[in-house]
């Protein structure tokens, strides 16, 4: 509930190669090594990327740290996994025996496999958005469901909405913050109690954060048409998107690892 | 109530590329019964250290004191503390969230576990106390109300909870004029009348020298000054440093006396001010 947790998975600003590449060029090249990673068949291979991956972690100048940090929130998933496969996925030598519980080959092969390569998705994901600000972002989706628009699809919308909700994340965790400590100066307990007490002890926090969501679309709203805003229709960037050099380096290393790992079957 | 920071240091967010220091190294003394202003430009840590004083904050480094007790160590509790050093936010209008005006004004005594009798006491007291009628305003949703009404019902609900020491967090801002003189005015006749101790966060020089005993003044996260408001206001090199102006009436009369006038340049309301620039022109016709 604290600033603290706002910051995980949340946009480093950096000078990087990988914080400098096109984001329309880091979306397709995000689908390609995704793409990559479901087609692996043997640890070998999980090894290659695994190597890949950490040249373009050195290269993006991330801090470790902090990259860590923005893990910790999947490796309950990632240990879920682990467990369900080690005592589900049958076959083989039988490891260790309690009871009806047993552990066997196949498990332990199937578990590890599984949770490698989840571990290098999200690995791969976060580094994408770490790297990548939020605006950038809807704008490379946006030119993405360019095609779509003869179907219906409102990209410009789509990402314009986007960009909002996730320009609106901190201030709304900001605003919760805020709310709950001038609650807890009127003496509102948010810590304790069972959980009926606890979600009705949540009311006098929800009711104003839910009434200040709405003014703040509101006046959203009211400044966006003070401006003329009508939807994508005519609309030019502040920022043009620009395609160069490294981008083209960055599409084919990562076609190349695709290709590699197509061909070598590994 | 004493309230004493020492050598308290606070960080936002630390261990990640985000920290800021917001507060290094602050010591300050609160008394029972003192009327206290911080001032500093925005940014410079002062809303985040008045939120120390009743524990919603806790130090990074350093202590900070309650009557002698360490709050996070070996104080009474945080609620507890919590009802006798109240906490006024900047937009208090924002945080109300009951049906009815009574209930939200309520919310505050119920939480300190009073009984109805001493609920209703209490709630009837603080609106009267902020100007709204308790019988025409108690029924009513505290969203019906125009925006001075919800600001002085957020007040109210703080009021109502009887508390020694109160914090205001720039109480006036976005208020009109008047509404922000009347309640101001009656801030002061609480730590008059009723030696209620007033921590006053703002930016209005004027009135903070006006009122306030002692102020302490904040850049940067570090105190550049701190004393009476004829000392503070005496050194108008840091004040200019630290992003602030000196009170309308201190400039005026430092530049008369830059002129040559023989005036006080340590009155800070308005009345007194007059009478010693008339006592001036009354020598000179002499």
């Amino acid at each position: 509930m604290s600033m603290r947790s706002i910051t995980l998975g949340h946009y480093l600003p950096g000078e990087s190669v990988l914080h400098r590449l096109d984001p329309r060029v880091k979306l397709v090249a995000l689908l390609i090594l995704i793409v990559a990673l479901f087609l692996i068949k043997s640890f070998t291979g999980f090894l290659f990327y695994g190597l890949f991956i950490s040249a373009i972690f050195i290269a993006s100048g991330l801090p470790w740290r902090y990259f860590l940090r923005g893990l910790k929130p999947v490796l309950y998933i990632i240990i879920f996994t682990l467990i369900l496969h080690f005592l589900f996925t049958k076959g083989g030598q039988v490891y260790w025996r309690w009871g009806m519980l047993t552990i066997e080959e196949a498990g332990v092969a199937m578990g590890s496999f599984m949770t490698l390569r989840l571990a290098l998705l999200v690995v791969t994901t976060l580094m994408i958005t770490l790297t990548t600000s939020p605006i950038s972002f809807a704008d490379g989706i946006e030119y993405w469901l360019r095609p779509f628009r003869r179907l219906g699809v409102p990209g410009h919308e789509i990402a314009m909405m986007m960009t909002i909700a996730l320009r609106f994340i901190p201030t709304l965790m900001e605003e919760s913050d805020k709310i709950r400590k001038a609650q807890m100066a009127r003496g509102a307990d948010f810590e304790t109690g069972n959980i009926f007490r606890r979600a009705r002890n949540l009311v006098p926090l929800l009711v104003p954060l839910f009434v200040s969501a709405f003014r703040r679309a509101d006046e959203l709203a009211v400044a966006m048409e003070a401006r003329c805003y009508q939807g994508g229709e005519g609309r030019t960037k502040m920022r043009e998107l620009h395609t160069g050099m490294v981008d083209y380096i960055g599409i084919v290393t990562v076609g190349a690892v695709l290709a590699g790992i197509v061909l070598s079957g590994i | 109530m004493l309230i004493e920071a020492r050598r308290l240091s606070y960080t936002y967010m630390p261990g990640t590329p985000f920290q800021v220091r917001a507060l290094q190294n602050i010591n300050l003394t609160v008394q029972k019964g003192e009327f206290v202003g911080i001032i500093g430009e925005t940014g410079s840590g002062k809303s985040t250290l008045v939120q120390h004083f009743n524990g919603l904050l806790k130090p990074t480094e350093g202590e900070l004191l309650i009557n002698g007790k360490n709050v996070w160590t070996e104080g009474t509790g945080l609620r507890q503390l919590r009802s006798r050093i109240a906490l006024l936010f900047q937009f208090p209008e924002h945080q109300l969230f009951e049906e009815t005006v009574f209930k939200d004004i309520a919310f505050g005594p119920r939480n300190l576990g009073l009984k109805n009798g001493e609920v209703e006491k209490s709630v009837r007291y603080s609106m009267e106390l902020m100007g709204l009628n308790y019988s025409s305003y108690k029924d009513r949703s505290p969203f019906s109300l125009s925006g001075g009404e919800k600001r002085r019902a957020a007040m109210a609900g703080i009021m109502a909870m009887d508390p020694e020491v109160i914090i205001l967090d720039e109480p006036a801002a976005g208020m009109d004029p008047l509404g922000r003189r009347q309640f101001m005015e009656t801030i002061s006749m609480l730590h008059r009348e009723e030696n209620l101790t007033v921590i006053l966060v703002t930016h209005n020089m004027e009135e903070v020298s006006r009122l306030a005993d002692r102020l302490f003044v904040l850049s940067q996260g570090k105190m550049v000054l701190e004393g009476t408001p004829s000392v503070v206001f005496n050194s108008p090199a840091t004040i200019k440093e630290s992003g602030l102006e000196m009170p309308p009436l201190t400039y005026l009369l430092t530049r008369m006396r830059e002129c040559g006038k023989k005036v006080r340049t340590d009155i800070f309301n308005v009345e007194e001010a007059g009478e010693e620039i008339l006592r001036l022109y009354g020598e000179v016709h002499r």
